[in-house]
């Protein structure tokens, strides 16, 4: 696909953005309720959402990949990768598919995707650890998932009415 | 306005994550992956944590399959087997059996011929490899004695070659080699902690998710059944330790009680006094070998030998000797690292 | 170039998102919500059963039964392993092998286990039986040589 100067400057601001809000959420001791590594709560994923919404899901794609791939570079850690990327790109195709539905508000779009989010990383883990221990996280990774994603819904909900005279989101 | 708003809410956000951050990092040591296998006539248990705890059990278990199948005597296709059946002729061996033979034989030479992997047929003529245990007459054991000794051991390029009637088992340090080569896969996955029983063998690494030192019992020579039944504890990181006692093999035959540790002097199981030898040393690769075959050679030394050859410093160990008379000898090293248990009815004594 | 060219490049947007929460959104909600509940239900309800004692039967490293003993108690059970048989019995707080063909009979002679981590290994049947749950054995070390 070809990129417009603009294009490419959005995309550079929301990826450092998304691995800002990726860096930030590495402070949250998530490994104190559950111990596997390499688990994040996804408030990456508000870039997501937006990006989504205004730029479509190719671009949206691709921010997403250059996400997980600098953040396993600045971790200097592969094994985040795995879980990053099955968790980015579940969370991904749920947003992509919710965000089709005429009902649906950034909150439905969010919780769904965090959902999804938290079910790849679950996968990961399966895949790394090679058994199936993960898998009684997920309640509880699905459970935190309605906080996150309803707090990810409300930031880009505030971004979008904050953006709302601007030509960015002139329809 | 808007941007306000959003200030607010990424400052609300960033609180957020200060009042629940700040209190640690995540712990990549918190994953944990035990298994059990049952090899080299034991049941080991090899733990290990970190991100990587599953791939590094499992390649250990395989190596740990590889070995006994390699360095087993009893069964009939291995090279030890083959180079025992060989009748004095020449036999191929791999690199890895050499260089052990190699490593046997310093060992012989270091501790005075007191470990020997040449006495295997005495051991054989005693019944402790089929279980069917007999005290063979002096004559046999003259006999078989002559054949015992590294000098009957030839290693040239790539081969080896036995005295016709020389045999060898590596079992004396089969164990405390797996010990060394499940530490170097360990480190190869990066495996921060961990815990690793072979047997009378133990590995460890690291220290325990909490922080503190793995407390590892040794066995009361005269409660060998009871699981609590210990001499003393020792508080371990980044360590091999090894326990050879008489308590572990033996057969009583008219009233007497014979012990599976033969002394190559002798060719009867070594009456030195003691009832258990702990050899203790730092994780350095080499060093589980090294405690394997100590732990049988300072055995058949007896107390005050053992404590010379630990005095001299060839080797650098510490020692944990349970007498027959009730003592329990610890050398210097360990004293800060050991735990005296009052219930156990042992008076213990620290030499430097 | 406005923006309305650009979103031409990607799969374009269908209009501006809503952005108060409504009905829908509460169906979403209520799915995720659904998931985790039946989820806990079928992972945890495995789990809780795996804090009762279960005897964990494997052969040559392969985990061939579990026997929770509430359940299996009184029964008699039989493995044939590596050429040899033993026969196990169970009461809802023990388990041991009553008898075995094996050479050693250490199997035998280690008598009845009846907490969490202990275990009954035949090292000539290439068996090991252990205790999962339950409360688990406190012997104050993290391992025993000798």
């Amino acid at each position: 696909m070809k990129l417009t100067t603009k294009q490419l400057t959005l995309c550079g601001i929301l990826t450092t953005l998304a691995l800002a809000l990726s860096v930030a959420e590495n402070q949250i001791p998530l490994s104190l309720a559950i111990p596997i590594p390499g688990i994040k709560l996804g408030l990456a994923n508000i870039v997501t959402v937006f990006a989504l919404y205004v730029l479509g899901p190719a671009q949206a794609v691709l921010i997403l990949l250059a996400r997980c791939l600098l953040g396993a570079v600045f971790a200097g850690n592969m094994n985040a990768l795995l879980f990053s990327l099955m968790g980015g790109f579940a969370a991904m195709g749920v947003m992509i598919l919710l965000s089709r539905l005429r009902g649906l508000s950034v909150y439905g779009v969010s919780i769904g995707g965090a959902a999804a989010h938290n079910c790849g990383q679950i996968a990961a883990a399966v895949l790394s650890l090679g058994n199936t221990a993960p898998l009684y996280y997920l309640p509880i990774l699905l459970g935190v998932s309605l906080l996150t994603g309803a707090l990810t819904g409300l930031m880009a909900a505030c971004l979008f009415r904050a953006l709302a005279h601007t030509d960015l989101m002139k329809g | 306005m808007g941007w306000k708003r959003i200030t607010a809410l990424l400052l609300a956000a960033l609180a957020g994550c200060g009042l629940t951050g700040c209190g640690g990092r995540m712990d990549p040591d918190e994953a944990q992956e035990s298994i059990q296998v049952i090899a080299m006539d034991t049941a080991m248990v090899l733990t290990a944590y970190g991100e990587k705890s599953t791939r590094a059990v499992y390649d250990a278990e395989e190596e740990v399959r590889r070995l006994d199948a390699l360095l087993s005597r009893t069964s009939g296709d291995s090279e030890i087997s083959m180079l025992n059946d060989a009748g004095g002729e020449m036999v191929t061996v791999g690199e890895e059996v050499c260089g052990l033979i190699q490593t046997a034989g310093e060992f012989t030479e270091a501790t005075g011929g007191t470990f020997d992997i040449t006495i295997a047929p005495v051991v054989s003529a005693w019944g402790f490899t089929t279980d069917s245990y007999q005290v063979p007459d002096q004559e046999t054991l003259r006999t078989l004695l002559e054949h015992v000794g590294m000098e009957h051991v030839h290693l040239s390029g790539g081969s080896a070659r036995l005295d016709p009637g020389t045999m060898i088992d590596l079992g004396g340090i089969a164990k405390g080699y797996t010990a060394d080569r499940v530490a170097e896969i360990f480190q190869e996955h990066g495996v921060p902690r961990g815990k690793v029983e072979l047997g009378g063998n133990i590995l460890v690494i690291g220290d325990k998710p909490d922080g503190t030192a793995w407390r590892v019992g040794v066995q009361d020579p005269k409660r060998p059944d009871e699981a609590d039944g210990l001499v003393c504890v020792l508080d371990l990181t980044d360590a091999f330790a090894v326990t050879s006692g008489s308590y572990q093999r033996y057969f009583e035959q008219d009233g007497k009680r014979y012990h599976h540790i033969i002394d190559p002097a002798t060719g009867c199981p070594a009456d030195s006094g003691l009832t258990s030898v702990t050899v203790m040393a730092d994780s350095t690769l080499g060093n589980g070998t090294m405690c394997d075959a100590l732990s049988t050679a300072l055995f058949v030394m007896g107390e005050d030998k053992a404590l010379d050859f630990w005095r001299s410093g060839v080797y650098d160990f510490q020692l944990v000797l349970v007498t027959e008379d009730d003592r329990v000898v610890v050398t210097e090293g360990l004293k800060d690292d050991f735990a005296e248990l009052e219930e156990s009815g042992y008076t213990y004594e620290y030499v430097s | 170039m406005t923006l309305r060219s650009w979103r031409k490049v990607g799969t374009p947007m269908n209009t501006s998102p809503k952005l108060r929460p409504g009905l829908w959104d509460a169906l979403v909600v209520l799915v995720v919500a659904a998931l985790a509940v039946s989820c806990g239900w079928t992972v945890w309800d495995g789990q809780d059963r795996g804090t009762e004692l279960t005897a964990v039967v494997s052969v040559d490293g392969a985990e061939t039964e579990r026997l929770p003993l509430k359940e299996a108690a009184g029964t008699e059970r039989t493995i044939h392993a590596g050429g040899y048989t033993l026969r196990l019995r169970l009461t809802e707080t023990e388990i041991w092998v009553e008898s075995a063909d094996c050479p050693t009979q250490d199997c035998v002679h280690t008598g009845h286990i009846s907490r969490g981590g202990q275990s009954i290994v035949c090292l000539p049947a290439r068996v090991i039986i252990q205790l999962e749950g339950g409360e688990r054995v406190d012997t104050g070390v993290d391992a025993v040589i000798g």
